[in-house]
């Protein structure tokens, strides 16, 4: 049967370039709905419908994306909120952060709320069974955890997921961009804030609290070099052994089974 | 004297002259001065001389009296100087004491003082023994750590650090949040050490997996019970990051995310994809991210405990637990052990073979992906990726400095070479000089047997 997905799009800029391009998160989500079989897809951007990146979209495959057209530092909520409401999709994708704007990643979740959907975040792949969605979420470490919630499900793609496929440029001409009317909202709050260019941090050294002057001057600056253990001269089993309880004793293997 | 021939007189010059000198003036007899030149001007018939290297006494070179600086400072043996006839010297190398080069008595920040022992610092252990504790305070700042596998991580620890910067600005208490399954936190977490004044620990079997709905729940019903100005959290996709969202949902709070500098009327926050900090006030949430405050080193708080706040929650996320994964289908970029192979390798089916019985993902130097024998993505290095495993086995790599630039941040490095001064090897925590096709063979054999044999 075929269900109802959402794919929220924005839209970023290459820090190279400075050209606007789809963001590589929405772009992901998008890719991880083309996967999806037996799915009606529904690709929703709050913007500038003129926006001639918007056509990357098209480009994946996809026949239409409609635009809520919204000016620059609108809040989208309202305007998705109700959009999404008459369409009632099942699942909705997007991407984990927006690469412009705001940028908290707040958004999926007010969505999640005023739809009255869970969330999952940091999604990898999809799949439905029945009425549930069978999900698999991406951990640190390149782990991953599975998970299973019943819809109306928000999923965030994690940037671990498949990378999506190139544009092309024949569907992008031919895909169709439908405008749709929104309110937009003043933002308040957003007048106080100072908007800077972001400076970048500085790697920080060790932070040695303890100790005195000397100690702290020295746990910087000693040279690490040296310190290694070298085994010569040794049997391939020896080898192998020494290689094996270093494994163990640090923690990267485990001794008994296999996980 | 001489003869009447010639009618110039004429003296003998070899005689002896007595009291006229050669213009006929009466010569002073020097060799009988008067008074104080001792015995040191030799009598002897013609010019005084003195001798040069005999003790001048009270006299100075110029004939005056000398000052006597040996008498002037009473404690010029100690300060050391040295006191001979003649002119005093100080010696450079001992301590100056309070006087300076100019002679003035010198402000000294750095000189030792009279005793010039050297300064003994505060026992460490006094410093961290010194518990604070919070009797009242005017508001609580409730932190929320990951804790990975029951531990505090650096991030943590860094959300503790700000969470402190804040409570010491505004006098308030910092409260952790501790999530446990049904035995409880790890019993070497010490939440006193990194920082909080108070600890909350929830314990239950809802929280043994992976639960942020219900834990969202609970934080917010420790802000509503504590009345809690601020509720920090570390950003990280699935752990802070993703309950202190819900919970700013549930609080209707416009949450701060990526917050990178933090005071405590002001904080920093990077918003436009990255690309600019916005400066404002800081609002309830606040999602603090990697490096962003120092951990708190110095002071040992008291994690009093806190009774837990009630709440409920309906979960609708069902935890499946881990996936097991093939370590090979793992991005290089986000690998946790990676075994590599360099230009030593010749068996290709025993590294493939190791690989795949260590349950590491494969990795390679550019020599070996130019080859061919492994696909470009799984190149390690400069043109390739940048890897941060947690161990990282280098097999037959010789260790090219762009190569050593692509482990960089790694934490463990083995090395199995036959080259004892290349540069991997010196890399390394642990170097084995053999040769990698036979230590390859035995790891296997090895491997196969811990986990199928005995």
């Amino acid at each position: 049967m075929a269900l109802d997905v959402a794919v929220l799009v924005s839209l970023g800029r290459h820090p190279a370039s400075g050209r606007m391009r789809p963001a590589r998160a929405d772009a992901r989500a998008l890719e991880l709905a083309l996967r999806l079989p037996d799915a009606r897809l529904h690709v929703i951007h709050a913007g500038d419908p003129a926006e001639p990146a918007l056509r990357d979209f098209l480009g994946m495959g996809v026949a239409e994306v409609a635009v809520l057209d919204l000016p620059k530092g609108a809040d989208p909520l309202p305007a998705l909120a109700g959009h999404l409401k008459t369409l009632r999709p099942a699942l909705v994708l997007t991407g984990q952060r927006a690469e412009a704007g705001e940028d908290s990643g707040l958004l999926p979740y007010l969505l999640a709320e005023a739809l009255d959907a869970a969330l999952v975040p940091a999604v990898v792949a999809a799949s439905f069974e029945g009425d549930t969605a069978a999900l698999q979420q991406a951990l640190p470490r390149g782990r991953r955890r599975d998970l299973r919630a019943s819809w109306p499900l928000v999923a965030t793609v994690s940037p671990s997921a498949p990378a999506p496929r190139l544009p092309a440029f024949g569907p992008a001409r031919r895909g169709r961009i439908e405008t749709l009317a929104a309110e937009a909202l003043a933002d308040t709050a957003r007048s106080e804030w100072k908007e800077k260019p972001a400076r970048r941090r500085p790697k920080r050294l060790k932070v040695i609290g303890k100790g005195s002057a000397a100690d702290r001057v020295k746990a910087v600056t000693e040279m690490q070099g040296g310190k290694g253990k070298l085994l010569t001269d040794v049997t391939p089993e020896a080898a192998a052994e020494a290689v094996w309880a270093y494994l163990v004793e640090e923690g990267i293997v485990r001794e008994r089974g296999s996980e | 004297m001489t003869g009447d021939d010639n009618k110039r007189k004429r003296r003998d010059p070899f005689a002896e002259r007595a009291e006229t000198g050669r213009d006929g003036r009466k010569r002073m007899d020097r060799a009988a001065p008067a008074g104080d030149v001792p015995e040191a001007a030799e009598a002897s018939s013609g010019r005084h001389s003195k001798d040069p290297f005999a003790d001048r006494g009270a006299s100075g070179a110029a004939g005056r009296k000398r000052i006597d600086r040996t008498a002037q400072s009473e404690d010029a043996a100690d300060a050391g100087l040295e006191v001979s006839a003649g002119r005093v010297r100080k010696d450079p190398f001992a301590a100056r004491g309070d006087t300076g080069t100019s002679g003035r008595k010198r402000v000294g920040r750095w000189w030792a003082p009279a005793p010039v022992a050297p300064a003994v610092p505060a026992a460490p252990q006094a410093l961290a023994e010194r518990i604070k504790t919070v009797e009242s305070s005017a508001c609580h700042i409730l932190v929320v750590p990951d804790l990975d596998d029951g531990r505090l991580t650096s991030h943590d620890r860094d959300t503790l650090g700000a969470a402190r910067i804040l409570a010491n600005g505004l006098d308030g208490a910092a409260v952790a949040i501790v999530f446990a399954g049904p035995d409880g936190p790890r019993d070497d977490l010490d939440l006193g050490a990194a920082g909080a004044d108070c600890a909350m620990v929830f314990a239950d079997a809802a929280f043994a997996g992976y639960a942020p709905e219900a834990r969202a729940a609970a934080v917010a019903a420790a802000a509503e019970q504590l009345e809690a100005r601020h509720v920090l959290l570390p950003d990280t996709a699935v752990g802070g990051g993703d309950v202190g969202r819900r919970l700013a949902v549930l609080l209707g709070d416009r949450a701060a995310g990526d917050v990178q500098r933090i005071a405590k009327d002001r904080i920093v926050r990077r918003g436009g994809g990255g690309r600019s900090d916005v400066e404002m006030s800081p609002p309830r949430v606040l999602l603090i991210a990697n490096e962003a405050a120092d951990p708190v080193m110095d002071d040992r708080y008291e994690a009093r405990a806190v009774e837990p706040a009630p709440f409920a929650a309906s979960p609708r996320i069902e935890d499946g637990g881990l996936a097991a994964t093939d370590p090979n289908a793992v991005p290089l970029a986000e690998a946790d052990f990676i075994v590599s192979a360099g230009n030593g390798i010749s068996d290709w089916d025993a590294f493939h073979e190791t690989a795949a019985a260590l349950g590491a993902t494969e990795g390679g130097s550019r020599v070996v992906c130019d080859a061919g024998l492994l696909p470009r993505f799984r190149q390690v290095g400069a043109s390739g990726t940048l890897v941060e495993p947690r161990c990282y086995l280098a097999l037959g790599i010789a260790g090219a400095p762009q190569h050593l630039q692509g482990v960089q941040r790694c934490e463990r490095v083995v090395a199995i070479n036959t080259d004892l001064y290349a540069d991997m090897v010196k890399r390394a925590d642990l170097s084995i000089i053999h040769d990698a096709q036979e230590v390859m063979a035995a790891l296997v054999r090895l491997v196969q047997e811990k986990r199928h044999g005995a």
